[in-house]
């Protein structure tokens, strides 16, 4: 593996666990959000400050984390109170409003964001299996949540708020539980991005990296871990796939985001299961 | 009969072309470029790119280096931080060019020296502001002004040269802008000026009326405003729409005939910082905005002739090194001593140049000559 | 003095989100779609606006042409994009929306290159005196065109035989479709007024910025989503008010607290509080 090959695996990893935290949230709970990038950028700015002050990989990742999980509670409440396209609205407002004011904070660098943020340690391909191993765990992670009472719950409150009330289930902490996990994966992958990058400005965590995510978890079929995964790895390899019609690139990604949703709307898991279905009909029919 | 002979020759014509094309490739040097040529910088991506090939041109066209033929390999980087380290990265690992340069904005550029740092192998910012890159390390050579220096050299123009203090700043929200706006705010003092207000936009905004309302209150004497043509035609255009007739001072990004056909007659009399000299008398200049001309089939603009400069300082460094030796051609890098459109282009310690700043104005609806600011002590870039 | 100028400046912002944000209000209102490539059709008719004019120097002649033709686009938007996936999960439509988005402002690139076109000589840039204040025509055009549109449309949705129907679906599609109304024709109908206004509002603002460039749909794009959520989803009377609140609150909040958050988080912020103090928007939907 060449550095360009490992630069892209390490891109790759980290937006998985990225991905795979937005699945937690829109995927399992059904709670849509477009401001998914603003605690992408809350686990970057804080492990980089901290990374500068000399702390080190163990202390600064865990700390985006736990402060990414943290914002992502007080957004929940938000989700308590207003609910679908309001709240698909308000999550945009979110990351817009996140954005605006870290441009405006010195401390944090401005515009000019931060530089020479110090190395995790690692040569490059330690730090692409670091993330390897992470990425692996938030899958392990995210396949344990769908599977456990807390997967049915989260199906229940994505299904249908009302009744899962009615069932008897605290939609209120389980929506919050899952701002809770789904923000702190995206704070850990801010972490990771900030290691990998050494240089973070406010505009990697725009509303466009919201929207690019969001992507990943609908085109690779919304609550499906693997689905999800693999569309990571497609979404975020298509500009090099694509290098060679460089005037052409973000005009295919655009018209392939269409054409899945609108041909594949289940993304690829629901296109993967229909053709199965029809053949498993096929065969039992034949 | 005739048909099957023109296939014939045809068919044999292509047989050579693949035998020896792998032959021909390596005899080139390869030059990594990186610019935005899609998304919302692709206008700069693409003048940047068209100044880059000219230079190859005109490189190759006279023999190239020492006999061999430059190649660019660009790739189109959306101006997006985490799309130029994987770029970076291919140009090394998988292009192994002898050197690398950007044609693209701060994020991107600081991103990529970083990775071109590590990797021992040179690399020349073409128009990029961030005070960081050059700080990257010892490998990152940056051939423009500083945000900076840009603002300092905007504050002499407006205290000094045209006389007016009481200055109201219009700043555009970026790394660029707030560069601006920090070394005009620097140097303001020396020259008697004071800023009575300043008020702020982002990149997105085109729309001013009531920042316009507002400096209207203000009653200045001048405004200096930061912004690229597609923030600042608008700007202008609504300025003085509402009858506000003082003098505006811009820079570098205004720099391109797009503003002044936006603007229209509200463009005349604008004037800015930069380092493109329209009516010079520098062979080297005044040959390439001709040249520019001819080829893009549009006027040239600051940020294509710091494109042309960037690939330039890169041969002209690659030909003294004559060597493949990454050190080598760092070394070569930074003793450049090169006369290019954009000025003479001599690096410091931290890899920064010192160069006299072209005010320009507008008249006629063309840019001209307004006045230069040659003060090295007030444009001096800072060295470590 | 000041402030009733940043109040008028206010009003001009206001009408140019009013006439943007009501087409997708319709759009919503009808098929509780999140309709981004609104943005698309309202660069789109900044284009044709502005190469119309150019090629016959008659504005008044260009703005019901691009209208029209960007009305016919957006029924063909309508049926290839939308009509398809409607009984599906309303990401999906706007996930296919943000990437049919994303496709038109590249198609914008690369046909009509990446600097943006300009016009010969713009129309309505003669200055009037109003109320002691230097105001352009166009400014003026553009409060009095929004207010005159809108209000015609207005009529003829409670006076015509069709604007009736169109009502009545807006307002409860089943019981309109017991009554024989075909709502296919009623979406038709409401894609193209609404991408008609879009491309009017297009218009607009390229007289005022003299440059129409492939991202000028980048900020209506999540703008208008903010407007029509701020105005209640679906409620157009709720719309307008919601455009002209926040027009006047980014003229005032871009000067006095700009230093604090650009102009977008002062949008956000203030979509924000009125969301978690009434929830359902400043008036609810239907």
């Amino acid at each position: 593996m060449g550095i360009y090959e490992v630069s892209l695996a390490t891109i790759v990893l980290i937006n998985i666990i990225l991905a795979l935290g937005l699945n937690m949230i829109t995927g399992f709970c059904g709670q849509i959000s477009l401001g998914h990038a603003a605690f992408y950028g809350i686990g970057a700015y804080c492990t980089a400050i901290l990374a500068k002050a000399g702390f080190p990989p163990a202390v600064t990742l865990l700390c985006g984390l736990i402060l990414a999980g943290a914002s992502g509670v007080v957004v929940g409440l938000a989700s308590l109170r207003v609910r679908e396209d309001f709240l698909a609205i308000t999550t945009m407002g979110v990351g817009f409003l996140f954005l605006g004011i870290v441009r405006q904070q010195e401390a944090l660098g401005g515009e000019l964001g931060i530089s020479s943020i110090p190395s995790a340690g690692m040569s490059k391909i330690g730090f692409m299996l670091f993330v390897l191993v992470l990425a692996a765990l938030a899958a392990a992670f995210s396949l344990f949540i769908k599977r456990s009472w807390m997967g049915f719950a989260f199906d229940a409150v994505a299904d249908d708020e009302d009744t899962a009330r009615v069932l008897g289930l605290d939609v209120a902490a389980y929506k919050l539980s899952a701002f809770a996990m789904g923000t702190a994966m995206a704070g850990l992958a801010g972490g990771l991005y900030t290691y990998f990058a050494r240089f973070i400005v406010p505009d990697d965590f725009g509303f466009i990296t919201s929207i690019t995510v969001l992507s990943m978890v609908a085109v690779g079929g919304i609550g499906s871990v693997f689905g999800v995964m693999a569309a990571t790895v497609v979404l975020t390899l298509m500009p090099e796939f694509f290098r060679f019609i460089s005037d052409y690139k973000l005009l295919v990604y655009g018209a392939l985001l269409f054409t899945v949703m609108r041909f594949a709307p289940g993304g690829l898991a629901g296109f993967l299961q229909t053709a199965l279905r029809i053949r498993k009909a096929r065969g039992e029919t034949g | 009969m005739l048909k099957k002979r023109i296939f014939m020759v045809m068919v044999i014509g292509l047989a050579v072309l693949i035998t020896y094309a792998p032959l021909m490739a390596a005899e080139t040097i390869k030059i990594g470029f990186h610019a935005p040529l899609t998304g919302f910088a692709a206008s700069d991506g693409k003048s940047a790119s068209e100044g880059a090939k000219l230079a190859a041109e005109q490189i190759n066209a006279k023999g190239g280096v020492n006999g061999k033929m430059i190649e660019l390999v660009i790739y189109d980087d959306q101006a997006k931080p985490a799309q130029a380290i994987p770029i970076a990265n291919k140009l090394i690992g998988q292009d192994k060019v002898a050197i690398g340069v950007s044609g693209s904005y701060s994020g991107a550029t600081r991103s990529a020296a970083g990775v071109f740092q590590e990797a021992k192998i040179p690399y020349i910012s073409a128009y990029a502001i961030h005070p960081d890159i050059t700080r990257a390390g010892d490998y990152v050579f940056r051939t423009s002004f500083l945000g900076e220096v840009q603002g300092r050299g905007g504050a002499k123009l407006v205290g000094d040269t045209l006389g007016k203090k009481r200055v109201v700043m219009i700043t555009l929200q970026n790394d660029f802008g707030k560069s601006l706006a920090a070394g005009f705010k620097s140097a303001a003092d020396k020259f008697g000026i004071t800023i009575t207000n300043e008020y702020q936009y982002s990149m997105k905004d085109r729309q001013f009326g009531s920042i316009v309302a507002k400096v209207k209150s203000d009653n200045p004497e001048a405004i200096y405003a930061s912004g690229y043509y597609f923030t600042a035609g608008p700007l202008v255009k609504q300025l003085r729409a509402a009858g506000v007739s003082v003098p505006i001072i811009g820079q570098e990004g205004y720099d391109s005939q797009k503003f002044i056909e936006i603007a229209g007659d509200a463009a005349e009399g604008v004037i800015i910082t930069t380092s493109l000299d329209r009516d010079s008398d520098v062979p080297e200049t005044k040959d390439f905005i001709a040249a520019f001309e001819k080829k893009a089939g549009f006027k040239a603009d600051m940020v294509a002739a710091s494109g042309h400069t960037a690939i330039m300082v890169a041969a002209e460094a690659l030909k003294k090194a004559n060597s493949t030796d990454p050190r080598a051609i760092r070394d070569a890098v930074a003793e450049t001593d090169l006369k290019v459109s954009t000025g003479t282009i001599k690096f410091n310690k931290l890899g920064e140049v010192l160069k006299a700043v072209q005010n320009q104005i507008v008249k006629g609806g063309n840019w001209h000559r307004h006045s230069v600011i040659d003060d090295p002590e007030l444009l001096a870039p800072p060295a470590e | 003095m000041l402030y009733l100028e940043l109040l008028i400046q206010g009003i001009i912002y206001g009408s140019m989100y009013a006439i943007i944000a009501v087409g997708l209000t319709l759009v919503y209102g009808l098929l509780r779609i999140l309709h981004v490539a609104h943005a698309g059709l309202f660069a789109l008719g900044g284009y044709l606006g502005l190469l119309i004019t150019n090629a016959t120097g008659s504005l008044l002649l260009a703005m019901p042409l691009a209208a029209a033709g960007v009305g016919l686009v957006g029924m063909v938007v309508y049926r290839l994009c939308y009509h398809p996936i409607l009984d599906r999960p309303p990401y999906v439509a706007l996930i296919a929306s943000i990437g049919l988005f994303i496709a038109m402002e590249e198609i914008y690139r690369l046909v009509f290159g990446p600097y943006g076109l300009t016009y010969n000589d713009v129309p309505l840039q003669s200055q009037i005196a109003f109320l002691g204040m230097n105001l352009r025509t166009a400014e003026l055009a553009i409060v009095f065109g929004s207010v005159i549109l809108l209000g015609t449309l207005s009529y003829l949705a409670q006076k015509t035989r069709i604007g009736v129907a169109w009502k009545a679906t807006v307002d409860d599609p089943q019981m309109a479709a017991s009554f024989g109304i075909d709502p296919l024709k009623v979406r038709y109908l409401n894609f193209f007024i609404g991408s008609g206004l879009a491309a009017i509002g297009g218009i607009f603002i390229s007289l005022l910025s003299n440059l129409v460039e492939p991202t000028m749909g980048g900020v209506p794009s999540y703008k208008a989503l903010a407007i029509i959520v701020l105005g209640g989803l679906g409620n157009v009377t709720g719309t307008l008010i919601a455009s002209l609140v926040l027009g006047v609150v980014e003229a005032f909040g871009t000067i006095y607290i700009g230093h604090l958050m650009d102009r977008d988080a002062i949008a956000f912020a203030f979509l924000i509080l009125v969301l978690m103090i009434r929830p359902q928007g400043m008036l609810s939907g239907r």
